[in-house]
């Protein structure tokens, strides 16, 4: 025999109730507040880095095909200096290290707050429901 | 009553609207002249080099020797495309503000005739 009473879901249960802001809700939602601007920013470095590593990978490429007699151009800071190839080769090398170590590092960072943001998301949710928008 | 409350809230929504699709349009077009006044620049460079001298295209730390009529013919190109792209915008920019004048005028009819409904005193 079936239940005539039904059990409210959480979501109609907080939707329907008046809740109060705590001082740990406002920390809450300023603390996601805060990683949510940080995070874009991340990502816009992220997506500096990986247009210097396709740089890198162009220019070693085309350097492949390079006159090994030939001095390349190469950009130290602001100045240019002409350095034979084996050497402009290795440093676009160490560089393309650099560059891989600082992406990696970024998407750590990323992730990181992704996941404090989620845990956040789960709490003020289940606290105000649809009284708060937390996407974009 | 309430259906030209209604109308008047849509057109006050509608001419938001086109406030923000003209500010884009517009930032849209001042980068595209940026992007013209750059390469035009590159161009006269170019068209001013001796016969013997080489171009180089800066890819990551490296000047990478560029081939010179590909490289001309590039800079041609994107001006060619950045030309067309700035008569589009500005034709975008053009239809946007008719757009919102007309919803203007029907936004201002509608309050006077509003206004006059609502009488003297």
């Amino acid at each position: 025999m079936m239940l005539s009473r039904r059990v409210l879901s959480k979501e109609e249960e907080t939707e329907t109730t008046d809740n109060e802001v705590t001082k740990e809700d406002q920390e809450k939602i300023n603390e996601f507040s805060r990683l949510h601007s940080r995070s874009k920013v991340i990502e816009e470095e992220l997506e500096g880095k990986k247009k210097e590593k396709e740089d890198l990978e162009e220019v070693t490429t085309e350097l492949e095909l390079a006159d090994e007699d030939e001095l390349v151009r190469y950009r130290i800071g602001d100045t240019f200096t002409h350095l034979p190839l084996p050497t402009a080769q290795k440093l676009l090398e160490e560089s393309g290290t650099e560059v891989d170590s600082e992406v990696s590092r970024l998407e750590d960072e990323i992730s990181s707050m992704k996941e404090q943001m989620d845990a956040l998301k789960a709490h003020l949710y289940a606290r105000f429901g649809r009284g708060i928008n937390l996407e974009g | 009553m309430e259906r030209d409350q209604k109308r008047l809230q849509e057109l006050s929504e509608a001419l938001q609207k086109f406030q923000d699709d003209l500010q884009s349009a517009i930032d849209a077009r001042q980068r595209l002249e940026s992007q013209q006044a750059e390469n035009k620049a590159v161009q006269k460079e170019f068209n001013g080099l001796d016969e013997d001298a080489d171009i180089y295209r800066l890819v990551g730390p490296v000047l990478l020797k560029q081939d010179k009529s590909e490289a001309k013919s590039t800079v041609d190109g994107r001006l060619d495309f950045i030309g067309k792209e700035i008569t589009r915008t500005e034709t975008r920019i053009k239809d946007i503000q008719q757009s919102s004048e007309k919803s203007r005028m029907e936004m201002m009819q509608l309050q006077q005739k509003m206004q006059l409904a609502q009488g003297p005193g």
